[in-house]
């Protein structure tokens, strides 16, 4: 009689997964590098072993127009588009008022970014603000996670008599999250000036008018407030211009983040491949779909947050 | 010192250094989240969202390190 104890299976089933992990465990620690560093070199099959994971940071060509490159990372994005535009047709296609269990799986996830974006912004603004930032969001998931299909980078395809991915996660090229940074700046931009108007934004970063005041004061003869006037004044120019660059810092904050975290993770992984074959990736294939979650999440959380801070009136306006 | 040697050894030090700063950076914020937690268990799910926030910004330095030193091996 089975006993129903242990994760939920019965006792002859655990020790067979027990047993199998265990002989992938070995069979991969002899057949990888660790192994022979350690044990030396058994002499498993060479089909068995990885072999060093080469990286190459710029994305490889796969097809030249004219003078235009289209590299695998370029395909790889235009995949996870068809991917996203294909789900979204085939759940749409028939909408009923009481949800099918994908379409209350994809109700549930627009209605959390939803009320995400209502969070930060406001009502109205949320709503405003939500189709450019779930876009953003479903973007760069859809870019982490197909990466991490098995096979998905696998597939070679001969350029120029050498063997290249015909595939490669859009997000470890660095033009990728180059462009998404760049879309949320002028997201923002466009925002800030058409709330405040181009004089109104610019303010926040051009603050002569204390240190101005402050020597009009000193010209007129009132030296003790002329003095203080002048001093908060230039602490505010500094303040101003500290505050214009780091609008254009974000930049390249946002670009870096994503890009070192979907690198570092595929480099990770590449070597956990390369040096225990089969079992040691697996904790880290966990950890990068985590990754690619909560950069998803990142890109368009900060993308809504300085959006919401750039439409917000001034301290000292009247709003 | 060969320049090869040179570079492994950036490599490795910017790495090491750079990652100092963002632990001890992530460590406090989760801290300040479980403080705030145990304070206030039911405002649980606006603080976890927060705190995911806050370290996924302080792991970004962390990773500005990692890619100095991936173009280090890698490229330079």
């Amino acid at each position: 009689m089975p006993k129903r104890g242990c994760l939920g299976c019965s006792f002859p089933v655990l020790i067979g997964v027990i047993v199998i992990a265990l002989a992938l465990g070995i069979v991969g620690l002899l057949s990888g590098e660790l192994g022979k560093k350690l044990i030396g070199d058994v002499g498993m099959p060479s089909w068995l072993s990885v072999s060093a994971p080469h990286v190459q940071l710029p994305a490889e060509g796969i097809v030249h127009i004219g003078g235009f490159t289209i590299t695998n990372t370029l395909l790889a994005s235009w995949l996870s588009i068809i991917v996203l535009v294909v789900f979204a047709w085939a759940v749409t296609r028939r909408t009923k008022l009481i949800p099918s269990r994908i379409q209350s799986l994809i109700e549930f996830a627009l209605e959390w970014m939803l009320n995400l974006c209502r969070d930060v912004a406001g009502d109205k603004n949320g709503r405003k603000f939500f189709p450019i930032v779930t876009t953003i969001f479903l973007f760069v998931l859809m870019n982490a996670w197909l990466n991490l299909i098995p096979g998905f980078g696998s597939i070679l395809i001969g350029v120029d008599g050498e063997r290249v991915q015909l595939l490669r996660g859009a997000n470890t090229d660095i033009n990728t999250p180059l462009a998404l940074a760049m879309i949320s700046f002028i997201f923002v931009g466009y925002l800030g000036v058409s709330a405040h108007g181009l004089w109104g934004y610019s303010k926040q970063f051009i603050r002569f008018g204390r240190f101005g005041k402050g020597f009009g004061l000193l010209f007129r003869g009132k030296v003790r407030d002329g003095f203080v006037g002048t001093f908060y004044g230039a602490i505010d120019i500094f303040v101003g211009a500290l505050e214009g660059l780091s609008q254009i810092v974000r930049v390249l904050s946002f670009t870096f983040r994503l890009f070192g975290n979907m690198t570092g993770g595929e480099i990770l992984i590449l070597m956990m491949m390369f040096l225990v074959p089969w079992i040691l990736a697996i904790p880290f294939y966990g950890l990068e779909l985590l990754v690619g979650l909560v950069q998803a999440i990142i890109f368009g959380g900060l993308t809504l947050i300085f959006a919401a801070n750039a439409v917000a009136p001034h301290e000292d306006e009247e709003a | 010192m060969t320049p090869e040697t040179m570079k492994l050894l950036a490599a490795g030090l910017a790495m090491g250094l750079g990652a100092i700063g963002p632990g001890i950076g992530v460590g406090l914020v989760g801290l300040g989240a479980l403080q705030a937690i145990g304070r206030n268990p039911e405002a649980r799910g606006a603080i976890l969202t927060n705190m995911i926030l806050a370290i996924a910004f302080a792991e970004a330095v962390a990773i500005y390190a990692l890619v100095v030193a991936v173009v280090l091996i890698f490229v330079a």
